[in-house]
């Protein structure tokens, strides 16, 4: 944006040693704890979980695509028959564990894709509804992941 | 303030004849030859005011002016297609997932086909998330040259990845039949294909 030179207004463009020190100054004031500081709530617990279950089964999803697809070149063996049966020879405590972990990845981020869904139709909006339905998914997606993890 | 609650450091404060005073209690306050010069930490200049160790967790971000202090914000064109129609297809392509996620633990596993679109339902979805993600915590302003990078590569993984489980859908079993065969490795014995 160009300002005449012979304007009554004076520009404080980003060079003037003015702001420059402004800028300096900013970098030198305290940032308030945000954080570390905000009480724990199933709001926006529930969401950054969402988030990090989408992520970890779709990071999971993507490398085994790319794997998949190398394989050959780098010589490994990821065919559903290998890989059936090397996750046969875990012991069976660790089968379930890992089972009920991604089980509980998919539930947990399913129904609450199915909250957020229902946020769309703008119902159960208010404070008491979301920290409700919230909890809800918690279990349910517990619950269901361990009878997954039992099939 | 705390230390409101403690009239006698405050006052200790106020009592002792500080050359510093001004900057002490006004630390965004200095008079540049001070800056220019030695400065006093900014720890010992808030202890009058603080009580807990100040902790550099997230640090201000570095400040850069755009333009002039009197200049609008500046906003982008509205655009339906990233706006309107992106939500729209965002939330049916969610509810799409719905029953062809759930439709595998009734009959077991599903065909070629309907497994292929699947994989591909996932892909778009994950595209869709993962822009998302890339949005937030890299905006433009800040690191263009990284948002553009992960923008970039976000797409490329659509295709990588989808030659990829498009491979494993050919020579092999396939996501659904393949995550079941997985997890039911351990239980009964699975006749090789």
């Amino acid at each position: 944006m160009y300002i005449a030179a012979n304007d009554a207004t004076q520009s404080m463009a980003e060079n003037d040693a003015g702001t420059g020190i402004l800028a300096k100054q900013r970098l030198a004031r305290p940032v308030s704890p945000h954080l570390s500081i905000y009480r724990p709530q199933i709001t926006w617990y529930g969401s950054i979980i969402n988030r990090i279950t989408g992520s970890l089964m779709s990071g999971a999803f993507y490398l085994f695509g790319a794997a998949y697809l190398v394989a050959p070149v780098m010589g490994w063996h990821l065919e559903s028959a290998v890989l059936a049966a090397s996750f046969a020879t875990w012991p069976v405590i660790l089968q379930f564990l890992t089972k009920t972990v991604f089980a509980w990845q998919f539930t947990y981020h399913t129904f609450n894709g199915v909250r957020h869904l229902v946020w769309d139709t703008a119902s159960a909006i208010s404070n008491k509804a979301v920290n409700q339905s919230g909890w809800f998914v918690v279990g349910l997606s517990t619950v269901s992941a361990v009878a997954l993890a039992l099939l | 303030m705390a230390s409101a609650l403690r009239p006698n450091m405050l006052r200790q404060a106020f009592a002792s004849p500080s050359a510093r005073l001004i900057s002490s209690t006004l630390p965004a306050f200095q008079p540049q030859q001070r800056f220019l010069l030695q400065r006093t930490p900014l720890a010992l200049q808030q202890a009058t005011f603080q009580t807990s160790a100040k902790r550099e967790l997230l640090p201000p971000l570095p400040q850069r002016l755009q333009g002039t202090v009197n200049d609008a914000q500046i906003l982008g064109e509205p655009n339906a297609l990233h706006g309107n129609y992106h939500w729209t297809f965002e939330r049916g392509l969610s509810a799409a997932l719905l029953p062809i996620s759930l439709a595998p633990f009734a009959a077991g596993s599903l065909s070629p086909v309907l497994d292929g679109a699947f994989i591909g339902m996932i892909i778009i979805h994950t595209y869709i998330g993962f822009s998302s993600i890339i949005s937030d915590y890299l905006p433009s302003r800040r690191v263009p040259f990284w948002r553009k990078l992960f923008d970039y590569g976000n797409m490329l993984a659509v295709f990588v990845v989808g030659w990829g489980w498009y491979e494993f859908e050919t020579n092999d079993v396939g996501l659904t039949e393949g995550l079941k065969r997985v997890w039911k490795a351990g239980s009964s014995t699975v006749p090789a294909s």
